[in-house]
């Protein structure tokens, strides 16, 4: 399409960033170097990531629509490094809860928006050829960014020493389910052989109960250790 | 924020060279990345004809396209690619797409062409010559259908008709949800060839028994035309008429290797080239043979020329005459043997004379032996077709026929113009049979009229079959077949096998003054890129904005929701 259309997906990407740094608060804690910190971290993990998947797991050969249930199982739980990646940045920020919290998911999530979604973007929304998947790409960074605050409360939340006793388990299932969840949703896919808006739906509406769920556990959390 | 971006950078300056390189290597990434071709459809099309024949350009004279594409039903075309099925495809839409300034008119031709009905395939082909008549400003494509096509010409067919008569909603919403198609095509801007050389062939049979022996000649021309050169395979025309050549070569060059059926007449066989190019080929073989030679065969005692010309069907044969022969003449005897051996051997055959006046006011010849009787050698054309004019010999339409059933003459025949292998076999007897009677003098010696010289066995069938569809197998338009081309060289060593001395010869126009010139760019790659109009963009940025204006509200708002959670989840830590 045209630069217009660029433009149009790119702030359907990129704004509700902008509105969440400004709206919780994080510019008024000198909080954007902080944010580029856990970006560069994003960076790290990724790479070791990649290098442990190019050394670790061969290319699946399999015959075309084949689904390698296994295979595919395994390469999720190398996201668990993420998880890893995730603590290394709030452990390493000093601060309220909250704070750790905001500043690791959105220096995450920014550090992928830019990483994995502005040149596709570019390549893409400005060709000729128009394309609804833009606008999904763009909208689905909007979903990634409320799973990376919901992950990172998750993260923070398990890492605390004075965590009840009963919070451990529905904590650990969180996390299992944040790990998962892109496998989940190809799965999903594979299995009901969904249409490319109704897997954004079906993506926006698990997120939105993950991160709900999150919330709760956060709540009770923060008035049980008062 | 942005103060606090300036530190961060003069941070990264300072400190880490590392760091730098990782932002900065994508950006420059990003900046300098081509817009790749990810097209929604690919496809092969072929353009219209475009030459100029002594100095008169015909055929389209274009071949950029970059347009938005329409059928003919939208209410304004100018500037958009119109695109037709050949079904519903008339001169008077074309006429009007002209009219109406069209950017581009591509024609979706179906894939198996002989099955498409007969009044269709029929008024195509009176439409053909009429496109190619005058010069057309705008690039004119052919494109071979598939479902992809066929789902874009859906597609725009219904975004083409039916805005009219809608509410302002629902345009706004036909425009979110319709697709259009930009269509591209990937080539430059077509340009004159130069010395192109059109390949010609002979080859000859020496008979014995003295000195300055009569020649017969044999020619026909190889060359296909139609509306576009990448779709013409001309198997009536003239297919037909170079593999009875062949066959009659072989069947010859079987009696002349005997002693006894050696004939005191010389054979000589011409393949020409550029046929359709108002027989550019035998013009410049002419003018070489009678002009620049000192002893050529040509030159002393042509018994008479004989051009075979679109002879695989129907059940007619017209010997066509620019001047009837006088009695006492071979041409005349060759006349009445044809005659004798049409009524005597084959009654379901009708044979006769055309005669018609070389009008040397006209642009073209019509028949090739035109160009033999302007430099005053005793010719005639034997054709299937009582006219010049018939649209048979140059049409896109005239394909060996798909199927094998009705290849074989078993089941339906092909609507179109296509080559019946068994009449084709027969009118090669006739022709080879009248020839040999002729040769060697038969008829004086009293031999009646159904004496079969050759037998059934001997004019092989398969053979005018297999060369049928070799010639067939690819497009030969003059503008194709070069002078290293598989054609040119399979002409040869057939030629070669049954004939002594075969030559080539070519034609390159004059540089000055060229009398024919050929275009490229005749087949090329289109794109399809499904594309939304600007209005979309507008409406999708209103939606957008008012998303983002939702999204800022409830992020302001968070605080609600989350004390709605704490309100929740409170009495729960109290009863703990």
């Amino acid at each position: 399409m045209t630069l217009f259309h660029f433009g149009n997906c790119f702030a359907l990407a990129y704004f509700p960033y902008f509105i969440t740094y400004k709206c919780s608060g994080l510019s008024e804690y000198n909080a954007f170097w902080r944010c580029v910190q856990a970006g560069a971290t994003y960076l790290f993990v990724q790479l070791c990531k990649m290098l442990f998947l190019a050394t670790f797991f061969p290319t699946w050969e399999g015959g075309a629509g084949v689904y390698d249930f296994i295979g595919e199982f395994m390469k999720a739980t190398v996201d668990l490094a993420d998880l890893l990646g995730l603590h290394l940045v709030m452990s390493r920020n000093a601060g309220k809860g909250e704070y750790k919290i905001m500043v690791a998911a959105m220096g995450w999530a920014t550090a992928e928006l830019v990483m994995s979604r502005c040149l596709p973007l570019w390549v893409g929304a400005r060709g000729i050829e128009f394309d609804w998947k833009y606008i999904q790409m763009s909208f689905d960074s909007n979903i990634s960014l409320i799973h990376y605050i919901a992950m990172a409360a998750v993260v923070w939340m398990f890492t605390r020493y004075d965590l009840p006793k009963s919070f451990r388990l529905p904590v650990t299932v969180l996390l299992a389910l944040c790990v998962y969840k892109g496998f989940l949703m190809e799965l999903f896919v594979h299995v009901f052989l969904l249409g490319s808006w109704t897997v954004l739906l079906v993506k926006a509406v698990l997120t939105g109960a993950i991160s709900l769920c999150s919330l709760f556990l956060f709540s009770l959390l923060s008035t049980a250790t008062k | 924020m942005f103060e606090e971006a300036s530190e961060v950078f003069d941070n990264m300056f300072k400190s880490s060279f590392p760091l730098t390189f990782i932002v900065f290597l994508p950006a420059v990434l990003i900046l300098v990345s081509p817009l790749p071709a990810e097209a929604a459809h690919e496809f092969t099309v072929y353009r219209m004809q475009q030459y100029d024949l002594q100095g008169q350009p015909y055929g389209t004279r274009n071949a950029i396209l970059n347009t938005e594409a329409r059928t003919v039903e939208a209410e304004v075309l100018s500037r958009r690619c119109v695109i037709m099925r050949l079904a519903d495809f008339s001169y008077a839409k074309y006429q009007k797409a002209l009219r109406q300034s069209a950017g581009a008119v591509v024609i979706i031709l179906p894939k198996n062409m002989s099955a498409m009905p007969q009044d269709i395939v029929q008024q195509f082909m009176e439409l053909e010559p009429e496109m190619l008549a005058t010069e057309t400003i705008v690039p004119v494509y052919f494109a071979m259908e598939d479902d992809e096509l066929l789902s874009i010409y859906t597609q725009t067919l219904t975004s083409s008709s039916s805005q009219g008569s809608l509410s302002a909603a629902e345009v706004l919403l036909h425009t979110a949800t319709a697709n259009g198609f930009q269509m591209i095509t990937s080539g430059a801007q077509s340009k004159a060839v130069n010395d192109w050389a059109i390949t010609s062939l002979e080859g000859r049979l020496a008979g014995v028994g003295g000195e300055d022996l009569p020649t017969i000649v044999v020619v026909a021309h190889y060359d296909s035309f139609g509306v576009a050169p990448w779709l013409s395979y001309g198997a009536d025309s003239n297919g037909s008429g170079v593999s009875m050549l062949l066959e009659l070569a072989r069947l010859f060059s079987k009696l002349y290797t005997y002693k006894r059926t050696h004939a005191g007449y010389n054979l000589l066989f011409f393949v020409s080239g550029g046929g359709k190019f108002n027989y550019q080929g035998t013009k410049r073989w002419l003018e070489d043979n009678l002009d620049h030679t000192d002893s050529s065969l040509l030159q002393d005692n042509v018994a008479f020329v004989l051009c075979l010309d679109t002879l695989g069907n129907g059940d007619s044969l017209h010997l066509h005459v620019s001047k009837p022969p006088k009695e006492g003449t071979p041409q005349y005897s060759l006349l009445k043997e044809l005659e004798m051996v049409s009524s005597s051997q084959y009654p379901e055959l009708k044979f006769s004379m055309t005669h018609k006046k070389i009008n040397l006011a006209d642009d073209m010849l019509a028949w090739e032996h035109e160009r033999f009787g302007i430099r005053r050698l005793p010719a005639f054309t034997l054709s299937h077709l009582p006219s010049h004019r018939l649209a048979q010999r140059s049409s896109i339409m005239d394909v060996r026929s798909v199927s094998p059933s009705s290849r074989y003459g078993v089941g339906e025949p092909p609507a179109g113009p296509h080559v019946d292998v068994k009449k084709l076999s027969r009118n090669t007897k006739v022709v080879a049979e009248a020839l040999a009677r002729v040769i060697y003098n038969l008829t004086e010696k009293g031999a009646p009229g159904d004496l079969q010289i050759f037998s059934e066995q001997m004019v092989q069938e398969e053979q005018l079959s297999a060369v049928v569809d070799w010639l067939t197998a690819q497009p030969r338009a003059a503008q194709l077949v070069d002078k290293d081309s598989s054609v040119v060289s399979t002409l040869e060593y057939h030629l070669g096998r049954y004939l002594k001395d075969v030559k080539k010869h070519y034609v390159k126009a004059d540089k000055r003054d060229p009398e024919f010139v050929f275009y490229d760019q005749l087949k090329q790659t289109m794109n399809a890129y499904r594309v939304k109009p600007a209005i979309f963009d507008l409406l999708l940025a209103v939606c957008i904005a008012a998303y983002l204006g939702v999204m800022y509200l409830a992020i302001q708002n968070f605080g609600l929701l989350y004390s709605v959670v704490r309100r929740i989840t409170q009495p729960k830590t109290k009863a703990h």
